[in-house]
């Protein structure tokens, strides 16, 4: 489980230090989607990040299953933007990064996830050789090469076309009901947050605080994009975000 | 086996140095015509001379050769780690590029009398003001490439629990690698120039050779002047090639065909 008590972040010290996330409190249980939602620029993502141990709160406390979060750790994987590959690395060697970085041998777990993400063919490519949709995915075998129980994605499908972004959303909501990892989505899509989260956590302006908390039990198949509670989930998240 | 991209390669090379013969003797039949004197000698005069100077020359352009590659090492070695740091280390920063301002603007031929005085005649002196020139060359360009890192290439290996030097292996160093490539091609002519100036400074320097004192000493002969200088252009042009070949091995990733989006 997560447990966020409120949480601070700032950035700079004494006069000039600016707030970006004010006393936010989350609890996640494990198993459990969760999609932040605020105007850019919000501190969303300061929050995501403090979240994967990469930043250090100026206030609160962030427990993962009952111990205090001091930094990175092979449970919590991050998924970034642009899917955070290193151009430099072949699709192989991006996957089998964080297996390196943490020291977990053998690397066989990648090499898998790629053949299961139908991968198998571009292993020894680099990334500039590849489609964004595929990048995505490259991003997603990285992230699920060290089996982790919480997965941290940061508007992990902004600046993909439509059509791609269904198909990877698609696939997020597939792996997090076979791995069932606790997910928390950091996105500025509203019909992207009303498909993945159970619970959608609207931020507000900068500094983030928590505005309103909306339930979307409905979620969880790839048949619920569309459909009526789906709509209502979106219109309810649009009003809550120009109020 | 050669492919086609290698085989253009080459092509264009051996182009370019045509084109740039045939520039040569238009220009030494203007001057001799305008002058009516030979002051210019063309390529083949020069190839001549240089084959006829074979094994003098080729001394010389050996001697220039190495003081040129361990200047450059000597340069890379300390300057391109010392930039990367500064590049990434804010503090580190903060102390050194003011230090780094005050000297890089001033010209690296002021000091070459007090390389002299400190490392007196020989070798040393001439490697010293070559890699001194250079030092600051790519001290500054490895500071540039480490500052253009992109954040997110450092926050994906951060949040796998990378230690500081695992992100200099896996992210710094790699992704300057292109930006220092480039700065070592530049340092190759700039060093060349400072190769020339040490070795053609200090007329009573008994250990002098190398092509810069061959064409010093050849000055009023222009064909043997010329054979020197265009060893000179060989040995910039064969330090480019290595360099290629080089960043054709390290940064394989640049070359490759990229998929439009």
């Amino acid at each position: 489980m997560i447990d966020v008590r409120n949480a601070v972040v700032e950035y700079g010290q004494g006069p000039q230090a600016v707030r970006a996330v004010d006393s936010v409190s989350l609890e996640i249980a494990r198993g459990e989607s969760v999609a932040l939602i605020g105007p850019s620029g919000c501190g969303k993502t300061s929050l995501l990040f403090a979240m994967a141990g990469l930043h250090d709160l100026t206030d609160g406390r962030i427990e993962i299953d009952d111990s205090p979060l001091d930094g990175p750790r092979k449970e919590i994987a991050l998924i970034l933007q642009n899917a955070g590959l290193l151009p430099w690395k072949t699709v192989l060697q991006n996957a089998n990064l964080s297996l390196l970085l943490h020291k977990i041998y053998p690397q066989k777990t990648a090499d898998a996830v790629l053949e299961d993400l139908g991968l198998g063919s571009v292993k020894q490519r680099f990334p500039a050789e590849l489609s964004e949709g595929m990048k995505r995915r490259v991003g997603i075998a990285r992230a699920l090469s060290t089996e982790p129980t919480v997965m941290l994605m940061d508007e992990p499908l902004a600046s993909l076309d439509t059509l791609t972004k269904e198909r990877v959303q698609d696939l997020f909501l597939e792996l997090w009901i076979q791995h069932q990892f606790s997910l928390v989505l950091v996105t500025h899509d509203i019909e992207e947050a009303a498909f993945l989260g159970q619970k959608i956590v609207v931020l507000t302006e900068r500094p983030a605080q928590i505005k309103m908390v909306v339930d979307n039990p409905e979620m969880g198949a790839l048949a619920y994009r569309g459909t009526d509670a789906f709509m209502a989930v979106v219109s309810q998240l649009r009003k809550a975000l120009e109020e | 086996m050669l492919n086609r991209t290698v085989i253009w390669h080459i092509a264009r090379y051996v182009i370019s140095i045509g084109v740039l013969l045939l520039i040569w003797w238009a220009v030494s039949a203007i001057v001799e015509a305008v002058k009516d004197r030979a002051f210019l000698p063309n390529p083949v005069q020069a190839l001549r001379e240089m084959w006829r100077l074979g094994p003098t020359l080729f001394r010389n352009f050996w001697v220039s050769a190495w003081r040129l590659v361990l200047a450059i090492s000597i340069a890379f070695t300390l300057g391109y780690p010392l930039g990367l740091l500064i590049g990434q280390e804010r503090r580190l920063d903060q102390a050194i590029s003011p230090m780094i301002y005050i000297i890089y603007p001033i010209p690296q031929v002021a000091f070459i009398l007090p390389l002299f005085l400190i490392f007196g005649l020989g070798d040393p002196v001439k490697v010293a003001i070559v890699a001194s020139a250079l030092f600051f060359q790519l001290l500054v360009s490895a500071r540039g490439a480490a500052k253009l890192i992109e954040f997110e290439h450092i926050t994906s290996v951060r949040s796998a629990g990378a230690s500081w030097w695992q992100i200099y292996r896996h992210v710094v160093l790699p992704a300057t690698l292109p930006s220092i490539l480039t700065s070592l091609r530049v340092s190759v002519g700039l060093g060349m120039a400072f190769l020339f100036i040490a070795e053609t400074t200090g007329s009573f320097d008994p250990y002098r050779g190398g092509l810069g004192s061959f064409i010093d000493s050849n000055i009023y002969a222009p064909k043997q002047a010329f054979a020197g200088i265009m060893a000179m252009a060989l040995l910039g042009l064969a330090l480019y090639i290595v360099i290629d070949v080089i960043e054709r091995i390290v940064c394989r990733w640049k070359f490759v065909r990229r998929k439009s989006s």
